[in-house]
């Protein structure tokens, strides 16, 4: 019983170090993982930003403009995480849409038959500018106020005995 | 579907630019931000997300603007070599944005902990120089606050009548009030150094019942004790006290108020005399109206045989020695009824100074009187009085007689007058420094038939008659005295303009 188990091990061992490929031993990486880890970036990313405004709104936090602000900020981050990742995954998983540059400023987008309003989905889906711009922009504008209040406090501060 | 990618191109242009710019402007804010505080982790979390956020924004803008132009100058390969750098930074930056924010929760969490520890601090901080700045003030202001409770509570301390005292529990007095130097009868600028409470209660074991009381249950209420004061008199005073701390401690201050209630004490024994004289007089009114009729029946058949009976003369003795007794029974009878006031008296307006006067003239001639010194005292503003002169007269015989008594041979028997316009009556005072009387018949003396003289002496009614009839001129009669130091009866008649209107 031991000497089978020995003979076992040993053969497991050796075939390991001739092809470790057939023991599962360290994984390659083909082209796909890079969307995949992106995609689950934006994932995070929104994941990440849900659980921000889940936490501004449990300490009433948003009770403050500035607050508020970057509340406002996280919702467009989501929204333009979801916008990249249905963006990414019609192009580049799903199959469904190919498409061509005719010239300098026209493309030529292909779709399966009777699924043309993918086409108007896609267009939409690449003026993501539209969402991550006015994020960029709440985060500014929250930042701003939040210096402006602690600015206003130390003043109080700086004038109270 | 071959459409115009023109609108893509400028949002994508221009959306890129614009991502560059405000991203920037977020990590100037959240710098400034740090700068201000470099301690607040909720500024360094969103200097970490600005910072994340501006990486990504120049990774994938100027991605996007070189992907455009690359495109446009068909050099899409080129693009396609950059494509995988800019797409890992971009992940890479998201991940940045997201694992921190992850720990915004506790981020937060510490923030607060850190800023109310730090509020609270400063709080502590501002007090400080606060009391230091204003430390010369604050004392003050403390100094006269106190003083004022000090002099509030002093003024009730020396201005209360009654009694307030505070000892050790050796009963070592520490401090006592005005009131307390009077009642115990002591000198008011006298030290109270080695004093001790102890010896000024009449009953010693009071003294270790209170320190018992106060022991186990640490204070003592309301509690009716006789002290002794410095002249030896007896005083009535209520006690209440409370042990200082918790009552456990060897060396605790006890806090007396002691009320003195001695003149309480004696109007309720007057009262009660005079409920007792009152309830004696009924019985011998009843006795006495009784017996009066039989006896003048034995009186008036005794007269009329002997007035018939001329030849037994042995006959004759026993009728008069019946006689003789009968008379007795009847003047005894007579006192009896005197007592209980049944015969209303005949009031004239007399001069009460001629009714001594006469009084002390006439024992002067009937008793053995020539060690005994006489001294008067009248105040001649009281004009004649509403009385029945001759049983005011037998009064006054009473008393001098008593004092007389009281002194034997020698001594001084004073009479003194007063008017008192305030209550509106006159005070005659006979005043020997005789053997006074004991404590235990003090309040006897009134009591029908009560003596201290042999027996065949005196009948004990001199003074019961002398108070029915004080009594039945709306008057007071009272009695001051000690064994050994002499008696004072105090005879209280009203003026005739205002009657008392209050006889018992």
């Amino acid at each position: 019983m031991l000497l089978r188990r020995s003979i076992g091990w040993s053969a497991f061992m050796a075939l390991a170090i001739i092809d470790p490929a057939t023991v599962w031993a360290t994984q390659t990486h083909g082209g796909l993982e890079g969307l995949f880890v992106h995609q689950f970036a934006h994932i995070f990313f929104a994941f990440s930003m849900g659980l921000l405004i889940y936490w501004l709104k449990k300490w009433d936090l948003v009770a403050s403009a500035a607050w508020r602000s970057i509340q406002y900020a996280a919702l467009f981050f989501i929204a333009w995480n979801l916008d990249a990742y249905v963006s990414h995954w019609l192009v580049e998983q799903s199959g469904l849409i190919e498409v061509f540059v005719v010239d300098g400023m026209r493309i030529h987008i292909t779709t399966p038959r009777g699924m043309n309003w993918l086409t108007e989905i896609y267009y939409l889906t690449k003026l993501d500018h539209l969402l991550s711009v006015p994020a960029l922009i709440f985060l500014f504008l929250g930042l701003k106020q939040l210096l402006k209040s602690t600015e206003e406090t130390d003043h109080l501060e700086d004038i109270s005995p | 579907m071959i459409i115009s990618s023109l609108p893509i191109w400028a949002v994508d242009v221009g959306g890129a630019l614009l991502m560059i710019v405000f991203s920037f402007l977020c990590v100037y804010y959240a710098t400034e931000l740090r700068q201000r505080d470099p301690q607040n982790i909720v500024w360094t979390y969103l200097m970490w997300v600005s910072l994340a956020l501006s990486v990504f924004a120049i990774s994938r803008s100027v991605g996007h603007i070189a992907k455009q132009l690359l495109i446009i100058t068909h050099h899409e390969q080129v693009w396609e070599q950059l494509r995988p750098y800019s797409g890992a930074i971009n992940t890479f930056a998201f991940m940045v944005v997201g694992a921190v924010t992850l720990f915004f929760e506790r981020t937060w969490t510490i923030y607060q902990t850190i800023v109310r520890d730090r509020r609270a601090l400063q709080k502590a901080h501002n007090k400080l120089v606060y009391m230091n700045q204003n430390l010369e003030q604050i004392v003050n202001e403390r100094t006269t606050a106190l003083t004022l409770s000090e002099h509030k509570y002093r003024r009730i301390f020396e201005a209360s009548k009654d009694m307030i005292l505070s000892s050790a529990k050796t009963g070592n007095i520490i401090d006592l009030n005005p009131a307390g130097f009077k009642i115990l009868g002591l000198d008011p600028g006298k030290s109270i150094d080695g004093l001790l409470l102890a010896n000024y209660f009449n009953n010693p074991s009071d003294w270790q019942q209170l320190i018992n009381e106060i022991n186990s249950q640490g204070f003592i209420s309301s509690t009716e004790i006789d002290l002794r004061t410095t002249d030896g008199s007896r005083r009535r005073v209520v006690l209440s006290a409370s042990l200082e701390g918790d009552g456990f401690t060897s060396d605790g201050i006890i806090h007396f108020l002691i009320k003195d209630i001695e003149q309480q004490r004696l109007m309720r024994d007057q009262i009660a005399q005079a409920d007792k004289l009152a309830s004696i007089g009924e019985l011998s009114a009843g006795i006495a109206h009784e017996i009066n009729n039989p006896l003048g029946v034995i009186l008036g058949f005794a007269q009329l045989i002997l007035r018939n009976e001329t030849q037994n003369e042995r006959l004759r003795d026993d009728l008069k020695t019946i006689e003789k007794h009968t008379r007795h029974c009847k003047s005894i009878v007579e006192d009896l009824l005197n007592f209980a006031r049944t015969s209303k008296p005949e009031k004239t307006l007399c001069d009460v100074h001629v009714i001594i006067d006469d009084v002390i003239h006439f024992i002067q001639q009937h008793a053995k009187m020539s060690d005994v010194h006489f001294e008067k005292t009248y105040d001649h503003r009281i004009e004649k009085l509403l009385l029945d002169e001759k049983k005011i007269k037998q009064v006054f015989i009473n008393l001098v007689m008593n004092a007389k008594h009281a002194i034997g041979d020698k001594g001084t028997i004073q009479v003194t007058t007063a008017r008192n316009d305030h209550k509106g009556h006159v005070l005659i005072k006979v005043i020997d420094d005789g053997r006074g009387i004991e404590k235990k018949n003090v309040s006897r003396i009134f009591d029908p038939f009560f003596t201290t003289k042999p027996t065949g002496e005196g009948t004990g009614l001199g003074l019961s008659v002398s108070y029915g009839i004080i009594k039945n001129h709306g008057g007071h009669i009272f009695v001051q005295s000690a064994s050994g130091r002499g008696t004072t009866f105090t005879v209280e008649l009203p003026v005739p303009n205002q009657p008392s209107g209050s006889e018992p």
